[in-house]
């Protein structure tokens, strides 16, 4: 599978490796295909992005996805959900950081001496490839590329889709910005 | 433990879907909180067999869960 992916893509997988290295995980997780998604620059997923208006707010969401690691990577729809049975997530989050420090509950290794050994994808990031695959084969495109890959990520539930639906990208607005359906929408 | 009692009538009322959903977070939050407590265990010496004990399983299965770690 790996052949059929662009130059792009290629990146975005070997970055999202470098993200979780950085990161401290020791695994390589969705959000860090994400954010190496978006170091892309003159990328059709850039593209995408930049025409959804993400141009110059890829530090919100780089921002937004931190706050989802620092809540063990909770959706704001699982925060909600355990809110309804009146857990309060944010005050688990600041209890935990208070006594283990700073991030305790993203699991990652910070400072702590970094995990030098092979990092496997995480069955989710696993998904989002087999998913940007299907997404490529779905539209008769012989390459998978990277917008393949955003396509596969807004389409999967879970923090990065969540995040990237709060800054208007959704598996809809993407597709309508890359295949257009012929021409850009009125309204 | 009143988050359980809570948990077991939302779990069996109304919509299974907000139930399920609570239920599903729940065990994400639980699988963070037991890393970070097992970590902190390590890192202040306990014996895997310790953990074990307080955790109520085998030795094995934390051995198994976090010894790469």
């Amino acid at each position: 599978m790996f052949e059929r992916f662009t130059e792009d893509a290629r990146a975005v997988v070997k970055g999202a490796v470098v993200q979780a290295e950085e990161a401290g995980a020791r695994s390589v997780a969705a959000e860090h295909l994400l954010l190496a998604l978006l170091d892309r620059e003159g990328s059709r997923a850039s593209f995408a992005l930049t025409a959804l208006g993400l141009g110059d707010r890829r530090d919100a969401v780089r921002a937004a996805l931190e706050r989802a690691r620092r809540r063990g990577g909770l959706t704001q729809a699982e925060t909600d959900a355990l809110a309804g049975l009146g857990i309060d997530v944010s005050g688990i989050v600041a209890r935990v950081e208070e006594a283990h420090g700073v991030g305790a509950l993203s699991g990652e290794r910070r400072g702590g001496g970094r995990w030098t050994g092979h990092r496997p994808f995480e069955r989710e990031a696993k998904d989002v490839l087999t998913g940007a695959l299907r997404a490529a084969t779905g539209r008769r495109d012989r390459r998978i590329g990277d917008e393949h890959i955003l396509l596969a990520l807004t389409a999967r539930p879970g923090v990065p889709a969540e995040v990237l639906a709060d800054h208007g990208v959704t598996h809809e607005s993407v597709t309508r910005v890359l295949h257009g359906g012929g021409e850009a929408r009125a309204s | 433990m009143t988050e359980a009692t809570d948990l077991a009538e939302r779990a069996g009322d109304r919509d299974p879907r907000v139930g399920l959903r609570a239920v599903a977070a729940l065990r994400r939050l639980l699988e963070q909180l037991e890393a970070v407590q097992v970590r902190s265990a390590r890192r202040q010496g306990w014996s895997w067999q310790e953990i074990a004990n307080e955790l109520g399983v085998s030795r094995q299965a934390v051995h198994k869960k976090y010894g790469r770690h």
